[in-house]
C-alpha cells in the first residue's frame, strides 16, 4: 500500500497549499481575482478532504498498526496527518457555513493565520512521511532550531493534555455564548 | 453589541487556541522519559560519541588503534573498601553510571569475516536477542544457570548476547537448538570475534581479552586476564599490594580514588607481581581499599590481543591500540585476518563508569586488508605502524533496548525490509537510531501520551472551529 499513499498523498497536499494561497491571497484582495479565488475555495477544500481522508486511511495499511504506533517517525506522521486533516475539515466548514463573513473585518486575517498554520501542519505531515521513505527536505532541521526533534514522538505530558481539554471546554462555552447572543 | 461580542469571542478563541498550541510546543516531550533503576532505564545526557578507528598489518599481525573522548580515565572496577571494621564490595553493576565511579573505561570490537552474513548489515544488532541482561524484561538468572546448554555447559551466569541461528525460536532465549548443531555452527565460522579491552581489567597487564559470541558472549580458551580477589568465607580479600613492590602501600585510600586522584601511571591495578596474601591484622584504615580484580597474565587462546604500546588517557581522550597475529590458528575462537580479505566490524565503548548494556555502539562497517573498505588497513613492513593514514570517524550511540526479536517482529515497520536484507545504514541514522532505543524503552507510556495528544489536539480543533463558527455571522458564500 506504500506506492498508492504515496501517490494519493500528492493530491491533498496539491490542493491544500493551492487553498492556504488563495486563502491568504483573499485575505488580502477584494478584488475581482480574489472574489473569482474564494467562489472555488469551497470545491477546492472539498476535493482536498476526500483526497485528504483517502491518503489517510490507505497510510493506516501501510505498516501494520502496531508497527506504525511502535515508531517515531510513524507515530508523528500519523499525528500531523490527522491533525492536518482535521484542521482543514476545520476551514472548510467554515468557509462552508460561514461565506464571505471569514473575510469581514478582523476574521480575515484570523483566516489568513489559519490558513497559514494548516501550511505548516501539512508541509510538516509531508515532511515526516517523506522520512519513513528515506527521502526527506529540510524541514525537520528547521524543526529541531525550534525545539522539535522529529525521531522522538511528539506527545504532550497529562498536565498539557488537561490545560487543553479546559481550553476546549472553554472554546465551546465561547461558542455557546455567542450563538446565544447573536440569536 | 452583537458585533463587539461576536467580535471578542473571535479574539478570545484565538488567543486561546494560539496559546494552547504554543503550551504544547512548549511542554512537548517532558514527563515520561524518566530515569526509573527499577526497570533498568538510566537515559545519558550525551546520545552519541566519535570513535576514530585506524587498522594495519604487516603480514603477520594486525594492528587496531582506536580514539575516543572520555570526560575521564576509568581505570578502576569493583572494589573492596574497609569500612565500620569490616570488608565491603563496592562498585557493583547499576543502570547507568556507577555512583562512585567505578567502572572502567572500555573498547570493544566485534569482528566477522562474512560468516555471519546479518552481522555485515546490522551490526551488533542481530546479538542482541531476547531478555539480556540489563533490559527492563531480562532472563531470570536462576533459569540461565540452570539451562543445560547456557548454564551448565558454558557455564554463562547472566543473560548475554547470542546469535540469531544458535536458537529454535528468536523470541525464547532459552530456545537453543542441539550442542551439535551449535559445533557445527561454529565449526562453519557462525561467531563474531570479540575483541575487549578494559581499563582496569585487562589494561594494566597489557592486555584485551579475547572473546566470540555464538550461542552466548563467551571467553577463548586459555586463563583469563583477572580472577576474583575476595574471600567469601573470610569476607575479606585474599590479596592486598605488596608494600615493597607498590611504592610502600598495602591499600588505595577511597577518597584518592572517588576523586580521581589516582592516575594510571600510579599503582592502580593488583597485578599478581605487585601482591601478597591478604594480612588482616595490617592496622586497616577507614577508607583503605583494595581492587577486587586481581590481574595476572592471560594464557593460551585467551592472551592473543595485546596492547600495542601503551594506552594513554591524556587531555580527555583514550588512545588504545591492540595486536594480534593475523592467524592465531583458532579457527573456532577467532577470526583468522587474511592479506586480501574482507571482514565486518562494529564497535563499542563504555566511558563515565556505565557498565552492560549502558555504552555507544557503531553499525557496522566493512575493513579491507588490501581490499576497498570502508576502513582500509594499511600494509606496512616492520614491526610497528606510523599510522600515517587518516583515521576513519565513526559515530557511535546509545542503542536503548531494541533487540532482535523486536526488530523482526510486526512492531517495526522495518522488519520487511530486514527480510529482504536492506541494511540498517540505508534507512537510518546513528542519530535516529540513538533516538529510537530510548523511544523502545517507553514504548508503551509514550504510545499512551501520543493517543492523548493525539485526541486532545483533535478535540482542541474541533473545540476551536465550534466558536470560530459561531463567533463568525452567517453570509451569503
Amino acid at each position: 500500500m506504500a506506492g498508492y499513499h504515496v501517490v494519493l498523498v500528492h493530491f491533498p497536499t496539491a490542493l491544500w497549499m493551492t487553498a492556504a494561497l488563495a486563502i491568504i491571497y483573499r485575505a488580502f484582495f477584494d478584488g475581482p481575482v480574489a472574489q473569482s479565488i474564494d467562489r472555488a475555495l469551497v470545491p477546492l477544500l472539498s476535493i482536498a478532504l476526500v483526497f485528504g481522508v483517502s491518503a489517510y486511511l490507505v497510510g493506516l495499511f501501510v505498516w501494520p498498526l502496531e508497527a506504525i504506533t511502535a515508531s517515531p517517525l510513524g507515530r508523528n506522521h500519523m499525528l500531523l496527518a490527522t491533525w492536518t486533516t482535521a484542521y482543514w475539515a476545520l476551514l472548510l466548514v467554515l468557509r462552508w457555513r460561514r461565506g464571505q463573513a471569514i473575510w469581514q473585518g478582523s476574521m480575515r486575517f484570523v483566516t489568513a493565520g489559519l490558513a497559514a498554520i494548516g501550511a505548516v501542519l501539512l508541509g510538516i505531515t509531508g515532511t515526516l512521511g517523506g522520512h519513513l521513505i528515506g527521502v526527506y527536505t529540510d524541514v525537520s532541521q528547521v524543526l529541531r532550531m525550534l525545539g522539535w526533534e522529529v525521531y522522538t514522538t511528539f506527545y504532550v505530558p497529562n498536565t498539557t493534555v488537561i490545560v487543553l481539554a479546559i481550553v476546549a471546554l472553554v472554546l465551546v462555552a465561547i461558542g455557546f455564548r455567542a450563538q446565544t447572543v447573536r440569536s | 453589541m452583537g458585533t463587539i461580542m461576536a467580535r471578542t469571542s473571535l479574539y478570545a478563541s484565538t488567543i486561546l487556541f494560539g496559546g494552547a498550541l504554543a503550551l504544547s510546543w512548549a511542554t512537548h516531550g517532558t514527563g515520561t522519559v524518566v530515569n526509573d533503576a527499577k526497570k533498568h532505564i538510566s537515559v545519558p545526557d550525551v546520545l552519541t560519541v566519535p570513535l576514530h578507528v585506524q587498522a594495519a598489518y604487516n603480514g603477520s599481525d594486525v594492528f587496531f588503534r582506536y580514539r575516543w573522548p572520555a570526560p575521564n580515565a576509568g581505570i578502576f572496577h569493583d572494589m573492596l573498601r574497609f569500612t565500620g571494621g569490616k570488608w565491603e564490595v563496592r562498585g557493583n553493576a547499576v543502570p547507568g553510571p556507577q555512583p562512585d565511579g567505578l567502572h572502567e573505561d572500555r573498547v570493544s570490537m566485534m569482528l566477522d569475516d562474512g560468516s555471519v552474513p546479518e552481522f555485515g548489515r546490522y551490526g551488533g544488532y542481530v546479538a542482541i536477542g531476547d531478555k539480556l541482561a540489563g533490559f527492563t524484561e531480562e532472563a531470570d538468572g536462576k533459569a540461565l544457570k540452570d539451562h543445560p546448554y547456557l548454564g551448565k555447559k558454558l557455564g554463562l551466569d547472566e543473560p548475554t548476547k547470542y546469535l540469531p541461528a544458535t536458537r529454535a525460536n528468536q523470541n525464547d532465549w532459552a530456545s537453543t537448538v542441539p550442542e551439535a548443531e551449535q559445533a557445527k555452527l561454529q565449526s562453519a565460522g557462525y561467531f563474531l570475534d570479540l575483541w575487549h579491552w578494559r581499563a582496569a581489567r585487562s589494561n594494566p597487564v597489557g592486555f584485551a581479552d579475547d572473546q566470540f559470541i555464538t550461542a552466548g558472549r563467551l571467553s577463548d580458551s586459555g586463563r583469563g586476564v583477572y580472577s576474583t580477589n575476595w574471600d567469601g568465607d573470610k569476607k575479606q580479600p585474599r590479596l592486598m599490594f605488596d608494600p615493597a613492590r607498590s611504592g610502600g602501600i598495602r591499600a588505595l585510600r577511597w577518597d584518592d580514588i572517588v576523586a580521581g586522584k589516582i592516575s594510571q601511571d600510579g599503582v592502580h591495578g593488583l597485578k599478581e607481581e605487585l601482591s601478597a596474601p591478604f594480612d588482616p591484622n595490617a592496622g586497616w584504615q577507614e577508607g583503605d581499599t583494595i581492587p577486587r580484580r586481581l590481574l595476572r597474565t592471560p594464557q593460551a587462546s585467551r592472551a592473543d590481543i595485546a596492547v600495542a604500546g601503551k594506552a594513554n588517557w591524556i587531555d580527555g581522550y583514550w588512545e588504545v591500540t591492540l595486536r594480534r597475529k593475523m592467524n592465531t590458528e583458532k579457527p573456532l575462537e577467532d577470526k583468522i585476518i587474511r592479506d586480501g580479505g574482507a571482514y565486518q566490524a562494529a564497535f563499542a565503548i563504555h566511558r563515565q563508569a556505565t557498565g552492560g548494556r549502558w555504552h555507544y555502539v557503531s553499525l557496522p562497517i566493512s575493513v579491507g586488508f588490501g581490499r576497498n573498505a570502508e576502513l582500509v588497513a594499511t600494509a606496512f613492513t616492520g614491526d610497528t605502524p606510523d599510522w600515517k593514514q587518516a583515521a576513519k570517524p565513526i559515530t557511535l550511540f546509545y542503542p536503548g533496548q531494541v533487540s532482535w526479536p523486536h526488530l523482526n517482529s510486526q512492531r517495526h515497520g522495518g522488519a520487511e525490509s530486514i527480510g529482504k536484507g536492506i541494511p540498517v545504514k540505508s534507512r537510518h541514522s546513528e542519530e535516529q537510531l540513538a533516538h529510537y532505543g530510548i523511544e523502545a524503552e517507553f514504548a508503551e507510556a509514550i504510545r499512551s501520551q501520543l493517543f492523548l495528544t493525539l485526541f486532545a489536539g483533535l478535540g482542541l480543533i474541533a473545540a476551536f472551529g465550534w466558536a470560530l463558527l459561531k463567533s463568525t455571522p452567517k453570509s451569503e458564500a
